[in-house]
């Protein structure tokens, strides 16, 4: 008995032995030798862009000093440390591929690697407390300009000389062409394919009805010129002209390789690092590309993005010197990281909001009501903990008018929330909590005398992640305290419950966040027109509509704004409330204290590496 | 012994066939799509589905799948990794290797240590060294993993700087050790518990005081005559907790940030990834048949009273 027992122990020691031998590194995938191979190609371009303008001479002088001391630093073991960037911003990525991805950590790989013809750079000035996170400005990318027709309807961009892909290759106004039909093609299925429309001419067309992607409003009018043409004036168009769904790629590449053009080996760039490594689930490599036009600008040596989605995991990381940027960690421990000068906080575009189902919910009372007596610093302060600002509207704080101000210091801005409701019930205190709850209760009454049972179940969903639950238990403590009326509480997964939004329509309250895709009030508002595919309350107002309708039709100003403004202000007026937001969403992060300095953060809230600095 | 081994195989096949059918069909009636966020509407839905042959009927989708798998084709990931085949994140991308070398020695470690201290315990019945054995098992079945990892991540990673706080792809001996413990620590102690008990019963036979009567040593007793007899409910055991182990390590790879299968296990059903899903619970549906293949062979070889085929003595 002991002989075959002692060889089946033997010979499952022997195949572990083997395996671990064998892959030292599974799927890691290095991209070394393309990087070798297009090095006489960009060493090419370089020398043609130094001929072309004296700007490009410097970059490429310092592209060519960049390279070099690059090559020294992995051939003669320099005295100096290669700056290295170890950041985790999210686990594995569903895709890089650009046209496809819809995550904010897709994104942010996407803009490392990838540049469109507008990009974002950054200012030199400080977002927020940390002096070392910049704030981040949109900034022409591999256009060099933009011609754009009075009507507002034609954006024809020119190109910059010297801007090539990272096989040498020159970039094209045919690589955007091929990469803006790519998006709208309803065979992509790309979650953003959608994007466009109502924008370009021809995209709707596309998307919806299967035309011919030729038929899209763009044109590569030569190698260096490319040509958009919109259905009707769009005020926040050269910012969609920086989405990372849009970036030019190489169509050889896509349909060589199929769905395996990202890996290292296959992946053809124009941006201002390439992919040189891709452990999955582990980490992503990234180098700076030797082709990139601007390469002056590029700061570390080596950005190595860990991928992991395990908070403590990742704060021990942090801690232990492993990693230097995190943006995920317990929030509980983010007054201790505060205090120690680890974690900082920014605004983000992103709005956590209380959908109020209008065909359960008829009487707009009830749903004001709901909304007053939700006690929202409670919320941010003990619960979210994480600096989140107190909703005081839908469109969150981070969004800009035409004239560049947030949205809530704009002019036609008013606490638009409480606004209608200050003038319907003048004697109310609306500036403080206990006094919200008492005109909540006012307005439950009066709705009570016209016939609403104050018996009936209120379901409140929500999926069974994160704090949503306990922002669940807040708002059904607020709701059956305040106006004692019976909330239940109804959790589900997050799948099953996106899944039965608009199909089970039980509830009576539910949760969602929304994060803006552009910086215009527009993002928000839409939600809520009639039969919109988000306006899951049903909510339908005419005056609403016709407001939606003028802003879609007006070109930028001071008109549009205002008609935005009173949007939102329909919205939370009578026979309105169709949602209740809670609060705004933060970003907060974990920047080492050491060594890194000039990180920059868009507006959209993608952390740019690119131009960080050692010191 | 052959033509047991051979039968085997072939219930292995229809049980498989079984399986994919059952979780096909389980996976479906769950409401979701992997195609499902925030901001996807029906028609986006659709769209993907269609490019993806979701919306051909369940069983022509059924019958792909069961074509595929003959073919070696799982499919290709439809959100984790959208676009790759399933056949590459499990097993090229070397996440299941990475897995097993974990399970393995995990399974090596429970048995190594676990079955000497239900020997021990059970040697010293009633001692203050089966008390502390004993606390420490039951500490040990009861505290739940991530409790433990992140006790050794915060401690021996971090606090200490004994051990890597990330183990990666296992690339070096000191990598190994965290985890291993992590995994391991709970079927250990459930090992040594169940060769306490088993041991405990079998030194109370008959043999045994024989045994003692002619003047054996007690460590030749319990090592050589008691420990044969004990071994079959630890066998028993083994076989379903390998398969787990070396596929079910969720917690200890996140904890650790090893890129291994575990989370495929439990993201792919969250993410709806339909192929993945199926992957994944065909890969481990396999291991256990092929662990209960394997407990039911070494049931004959310690104790060889047992009759694999009806009818053999």
């Amino acid at each position: 008995m002991k002989k075959p027992l002692a060889l089946l122990i033997a010979a499952m020691m022997l195949f572990t032995l083997c395996a671990c031998g064998q892959t030292d590194k599974p799927a890691a995938t290095t991209a070394a030798t393309t990087a070798a191979a297009t090095t006489a190609a960009a060493t090419t371009a370089a020398t043609t862009a130094a001929a072309t303008t004296a700007a490009a001479t410097t970059a490429a002088t310092t592209a060519a000093t960049t390279t070099a001391a690059t090559t020294a630093a992995t051939t003669a073991a320099p005295a100096a440390e290669p700056f290295v960037i170890t950041a985790c911003i999210a686990s594995e990525p569903e895709t890089i591929d650009p046209t496809m991805i819809s995550s904010v950590d897709g994104n942010t790989y996407v803009n490392h690697m990838f540049e469109n013809l507008m990009c974002y750079r950054s200012t030199g000035k400080p977002a927020g407390d940390d002096p070392k996170m910049m704030s981040a400005e949109l900034d022409y990318g591999q256009a060099e300009s933009c011609d754009i027709s009075d009507d507002g309807l034609v954006y024809t961009f020119h190109l910059r000389d010297g801007i090539v892909w990272s096989d040498g290759q020159p970039v094209t106004a045919d690589d955007f062409v091929y990469s803006w039909r790519r998006l709208c093609m309803p065979e992509t299925a790309s979650d953003y394919g959608y994007l466009l429309e109502g924008i370009v001419v021809g995209a709707t067309d596309i998307y919806e009805n299967g035309a011919d992607p030729a038929t899209l409003g763009v044109k590569a009018i030569d190698d260096k010129t490319f040509e958009i043409t919109l259905e009707a004036a769009c005020p926040f168009f050269l910012q969609l002209c920086a989405f990372g769904n849009l970036v030019p790629l190489r169509q050889d590449i896509v349909e060589k390789y199929g769905a395996e053009w990202t890996n290292p080996e296959n992946i053809v760039c124009n941006g201002p690092y390439v992919i040189d490594e891709w452990v999955h689930d582990s980490y992503i490599s990234m180098v700076p590309s030797e082709t990139y036009y601007n390469a002056e600008i590029v700061g570390p040596d080596q950005i190595k993005w860990y991928l992991s989605d395990d908070e403590t995991a990742i704060l021990s990381s942090y801690q232990s010197g492993e990693y230097n940027f995190i943006e995920s960690f317990p929030s509980d421990q983010i007054e201790s990281l505060t205090a120690s000068g680890d974690c900082y906080i920014l605004p983000s575009v992103t709005t956590y909001y209380l959908y109020l189902n209008c065909e359960n919910l008829t009487d707009w009372r009830v749903r004001a009501a709901i909304t007053l007596c939700i006690d929202r610093d409670n919320i941010v302060e003990n619960i979210t903990q994480a600096g989140q600002i107190p909703a005081s509207s839908l469109v969150t704080g981070g969004i800009t008018d035409s004239t560049g101000a947030m949205w809530q210091n704009g002019t036609g801005y008013k606490e638009v929330m409480w606004a209608r409701l200050a003038e319907l019930y003048p004697d109310a205190d609306l500036t403080t909590y206990a006094g919200r709850c008492e005109l909540a209760q006012d307005l439950l009454a009066e709705a009570v005398a016209d016939g609403f049972d104050t018996k009936i179940t209120i379901p409140y969903r929500f999926n069974n992640l994160g704090t949503h639950g306990t922002i669940a238990e807040a708002v059904h403590q607020d709701v059956n305290s305040v106006l004692g009326l019976n909330m239940t509480m109804d959790s589900t997964e997050w799948q099953v419950y996106t899944a039965t939004l608009d199909t089970d329509r039980a509830w009576y309250v539910a949760r969602l966040g929304w994060q803006a895709d552009y910086l215009d009030g527009s993002s928000f508002i839409d939600l809520f027109t009639t039969g919109g595919s988000y306006n899951y309350s049903r909510w339908s107002s005419a005056e609403y509509d016709a407001l939606c309708a003028k802003y879609k039709s007006l070109p930028g100003g001071a008109e549009r704004d205002q008609a935005m403004y009173d949007a939102e202000a329909v919205m939370f007026s009578e026979e309105g409330f169709p949602c209740s937001p809670l609060y705004y969403y933060t970003n907060s992060y974990c920047l080492s204290q050491e060594g890194i300095q000039n990180v920059a953060m868009s507006s959209l809230g993608f952390f740019i590496f690119t131009e960080a600095t050692q010191g | 012994m052959l033509s047991y081994v051979a039968k085997r195989i072939g219930v292995s096949v229809l049980t498989l066939l079984l399986i994919i059918c059952i979780t096909f069909l389980l996976m479906n009636a769950v409401p979701g799509s992997p195609f499902m966020t925030e901001k996807s509407t029906p028609e986006m839905i659709a769209m993907a589905e269609a490019k993806y042959g979701l919306d051909k009927p369940l069983i022509v989708q059924l019958w792909n799948y069961i074509k595929g798998y003959f073919q070696g084709d799982m499919g290709v990931s439809l959100k984790m990794q959208k676009g790759t085949d399933v056949t590459t994140i499990i097993f090229r991308e070397g996440k299941f290797v990475l897995s097993f070398k974990l399970g393995v020695w995990a399974v090596l470690l429970a048995v190594i240590v676990g079955v000497p201290l239900g020997c021990i315990a059970a040697y010293n019945r009633g001692s203050w060294i089966d008390s502390v054995l004993r606390v420490m098992t039951t500490v040990g079945v009861a505290i739940p993993s991530f409790v433990l990892c992140s006790l050794l991540l915060i401690y021996c990673g971090v606090k200490w700087e004994l051990l890597p706080v990330i183990s990666g792809s296992l690339t070096d001996w000191k990598a190994y050790i965290a985890p291993v413990i992590g995994l391991s620590f709970y079927p250990m102690c459930y090992i040594a518990k169940l060769t306490r008990t088993s041991m405990l019963d079998a030194i109370n036979q008959d043999y045994i005081r024989t045994a003692r009567a002619k003047g054996l040593k007690t460590g030749r007793i319990i090592f050589k005559h008691a420990l044969r007899n004990c071994l079959i409910p630890v066998i028993t055991y083994l076989g379903p907790m390998t398969a787990g182990i070396i596929t079910g390590g969720f917690v200890v790879e996140q904890t650790f940030q090893i890129p291994g299968l575990g989370k495929y296990f439990i993201s792919s059903i969250l993410n709806r990834d339909y192929p993945i899903i199926m992957g994944t619970t065909v890969v481990l549906a396999a291991l256990v048949i092929m662990m209960n293949l394997i407990v039911d062979i070494t049931y004959k070889l310690v104790d060889p009273r047992i009759s694999l085929i009806k009818g053999d003595s």
